[in-house]
């Protein structure tokens, strides 16, 4: 049993903790949402450059053949400054779904420039029928000679706007929540029949809702096997997880020490807030909160590079308490940090409004509990 | 003890909701032209337009059943919006504490709605510790006017207030409830700026106002220098209970639930989703038991007992069951809670209700913090003070 980094691992937790400071004040943040593409374009470029976009692909793909705790030593560290970087759609999503299932060729045209930043792809799965169901499919793809042609539409797709391909989620046989009969296509986003209406989330990222309509792929840009996509898209939901509970714990941990420090501050019937013992004990909550969190991130982590199938039961857990905790650190956070916790002006509501969207996404704490019931 | 409502409860019933029913807005109907003429119909009714007036102010005189009933039916009905400020804060202060003139001045243009009126009491440094207020008023030397300067924070509405009523501090040697004035003045004028705070649910209804040699006339102050704490106090008490907002929550859970039935989950909706439903289950039954601990403490008021410090059960107990509603209105949005804005993306109940959820978590915090409300009853309920060992 050993929970320390490797010495890399340790450079890299080093190096994005000082982006992260030296990139990520709230004003920076609030700027760099507001104005399009919702990110900043030289910080993904430096990711780039740094090597942090190749980490977890293989190493004859252009990656540094990394695993689930590189993605989560960034990720944590992105989570304490909120960053907005497509980095979950592109490394972890998109990316993802293409390292486990795509061909030699597709491998090789799509994943160098990815690495390299310089172009983009992204996951779209949810529908508007499916709520947190993955095996909800009822986007078409038929066959029609060398190619596939798709009809339906996808739900709150991260990142589309800047995607210049997409990971498309159909269904080419059984019925609409079959496991079997899904497959995953490349798609890219100038196709003809290709609809984005974006918009804005909750956290201050882009999402958008995806119309596909009489959509033609080719069968080479088919990831995995035809009616087998599933197993390929819960792997990658269940890296998006890890990935989310990563950043999860990093914004708890701003959470916490923000609050113990304001309440050190903010004088109120003439002693300082954290005089109070009824406030001291709910510090003491959120603080135990978010270690019982750390702690259930590395298990499912660790339980997930030793054998992705045991670990799926942790993996419910994981996202069931990160949900729970995260709203209870959140609400608490701005409980005690009084009106200001509810203004726009504190750094603390951003990260909390952040946690509120990780729990909508990958299924919500309730949906987690009710699937760890079934082991 | 006894729940049945008498049959002049129930013609008291009828009659107001025949009165809501005749008087709805119009298709095409301006809806401010509408406004104005509800209240001066309810005005003919004998005070419906000031429900909470006393009968010598021109209010209607119910019992507590009455206005009970009142809440009950406002919360269903479609009825003209109206703000809290002027009517149901500052009036009760004119009426018991602001001199004839006062009242002559200035009732009339509240009833009216002619007058917004703002409430000058939290400062930055003054949160649910409100006596400790720094905002300072000077009597000039002639004693003719005051001159006022300081900041107040989340004045609600601020920006389209007329006038604010404003606790001030003009003596600062003895215990800080002491030496604070209560002033009125207009807000429109040099020396008053309005500062937009923004909540997380992205709207604006919060400000600060800053306040530079303001002068005020002596002749708008309530009642005695100095005595100002103990005209607010009293009000605050009955602000919490407005507070719970209970009448409005039972409307929401019946509309939450409704929301939860067109999300539709296999063969079924949302609502037979086993964790969603209990979760609704036990808001409603928390609710029920809050809405008989508000009745019984209004059968108290009406036996002529003081509303006291059990009005923090309600504030506590009201403002919880608000924000399980927003919450659970969150998780039945699903995906879509993520949306931000009016794109209409996803359930049509979608929109706004994550904006509505992070605005609610105010509730826990204005008038009085939820951790102060417990203080105020393991002090003034239970008697636990400190050297109250026994």
């Amino acid at each position: 049993m050993n929970f320390e980094l490797s010495e890399e691992q340790k450079m890299i937790q080093q190096s994005v903790e000082r982006f992260v400071q030296e990139n990520y004040d709230l004003p920076k943040r609030v700027e760099i949402s507001s104005k399009d593409p919702g990110y900043n374009k030289d910080y993904w470029g430096s990711m780039a450059e740094l090597g942090w976009l190749g980490l977890p692909f293989n190493e004859e793909d252009g990656g540094f053949g990394g695993n689930q705790i590189d993605t989560l030593v960034i990720m944590e560290q992105f989570g304490k400054g909120l960053v907005l970087e497509p980095f979950l759609a592109n490394v972890v999503l998109g990316g993802g779904a293409i390292q486990m299932g795509g061909s030699e060729e597709l491998k090789r045209e799509i994943l160098p420039s990815l690495i390299e930043g310089t172009k983009q792809v992204t996951l779209a799965y949810a529908e508007q029928q499916s709520r947190f169901d993955l095996e909800d499919v009822a986007t078409s793809a038929r066959q029609e000679g060398d190619k596939y042609i798709i009809n339906g539409q996808k739900s709150m797709v991260l990142n589309a706007e800047s995607a210049d391909h997409l990971v498309v989620v159909t269904r080419t046989s059984g019925g609409q929540v079959d496991e079997e009969g899904i497959t995953l296509f490349l798609v890219d986003s100038n196709t003809k029949g290709l609809e984005k209406q974006n918009f804005p989330t909750v956290d201050g990222l882009r999402a958008s809702e995806i119309t596909l309509e009489n959509v033609e792929v080719n069968t080479e840009r088919m990831i995995g096997d035809i009616d087998n996509g599933f197993e390929i898209l819960k792997a990658v939901s269940n890296n998006g997880i890890l990935a989310l509970c990563a950043e999860a714990v990093g914004a708890m941990e701003i959470l916490y020490k923000d609050t113990v420090e304001y309440t050190q501050q903010r004088e109120q019937f003439d002693h300082p807030l954290s005089d109070f013992q009824v406030l001291q004990h709910r510090m003491v909550d959120m603080f135990m909160e978010y270690e019982q969190c750390k702690s259930l991130l590395f298990r499912a982590t660790m339980e997930t590079i030793q054998d992705p199938k045991m670990a799926q039961k942790t993996i419910h857990a994981l996202k069931h308490l990160i949900g729970k905790s995260g709203i209870f650190v959140g609400e608490n956070a701005v409980q005690l940090h009084g009106g200001m916790g509810v203004t726009e002006e504190l750094r603390i509501g951003h990260f909390f409004k952040r946690l509120l969207v990780i729990d909508s996404q990958f299924g919500n704490a309730d949906f987690h509990l009710d699937k760890f019931t079934d082991f | 003890m006894d729940i049945e409502l008498s049959s002049e409860d129930l013609a008291f019933r009828d009659e107001v909701r025949a009165f809501f029913e005749e008087n709805k807005i119009k298709e095409g109907e301006d809806y401010f032209s509408w406004r104005l003429g509800w209240f001066k119909k309810a005005r003919e009714k004998g005070g419906w337009d000031v429900p909470k007036w006393p009968a010598k102010f021109g209010g209607p005189g119910w019992t507590p059943t009455q206005h009970y009933i009142w809440e009950q039916e406002t919360a269903r009905a479609t009825i003209p919006f109206d703000l809290p400020f002027g009517l149901g804060m500052l009036a009760p202060i004119l009426m018991s504490y602001g001199s004839k003139e006062q009242q002559e001045r200035f009732m009339p243009d509240i009833r009216d709605r002619k007058v917004n009126w703002c409430q000058g009491y939290s400062e930055p440094g003054a949160g649910s510790d409100l006596a400790n207020l720094k905002t300072k008023a000077v009597l000039s030397d002639d004693g003719s006017y005051y001159t006022v300067n300081g900041s107040k924070i989340w004045t609600t509405l601020a920006h389209v207030a007329d006038w604010i009523f404003c606790l001030t501090r003009t003596d600062d040697s003895g215990i800080k409830q002491q030496g604070i004035t209560f002033l009125l003045f207009p807000m429109k004028q040099e020396g008053i700026e309005v500062k937009p705070i923004i909540t997380l649910g992205g709207s604006h209804t919060v400000n600060t106002v800053h306040f530079t040699d303001v002068k005020v006339p002596v002749e708008n102050r309530i009642g005695e220098e100095g005595k100002g704490w103990t005209y607010a106090k009293g009000l605050l008490e009955h602000e919490r209970t407005g507070l719970a907002g209970l009448s409005k929550s039972l409307v929401e859970v019946e509309q939450l639930k409704e929301n939860a039935r067109s999300v539709q989950r296999g063969n079924g909706t949302l609502m037979d989703d086993s964790s969603y439903k209990s979760k609704v289950a036990e808001l409603e039954i928390d609710l029920m038991a809050t809405e008989y601990t508000e009745l019984r403490s209004l059968a108290n008021a009406a036996a002529g007992e003081e509303l006291g410090p059990e009005s923090s059960i309600l504030k506590l107990k009201g403002t919880e069951i608000k924000q399980r509603i927003q919450k659970l209105t969150v998780e039945a949005s699903g995906i879509y809670s993520s949306a931000w804005g009016d794109g209409g993306i996803g359930f049509p109940f979608a929109k706004g209700g994550t904006g509505g959820y992070l605005n609610s978590r105010y509730f826990t915090i204005y008038g009085g913090a939820s951790e102060v409300q417990k203080d105020v009853i393991a002090k003034k309920v239970l008697g636990l003070t400190k050297g109250s060992k026994k």
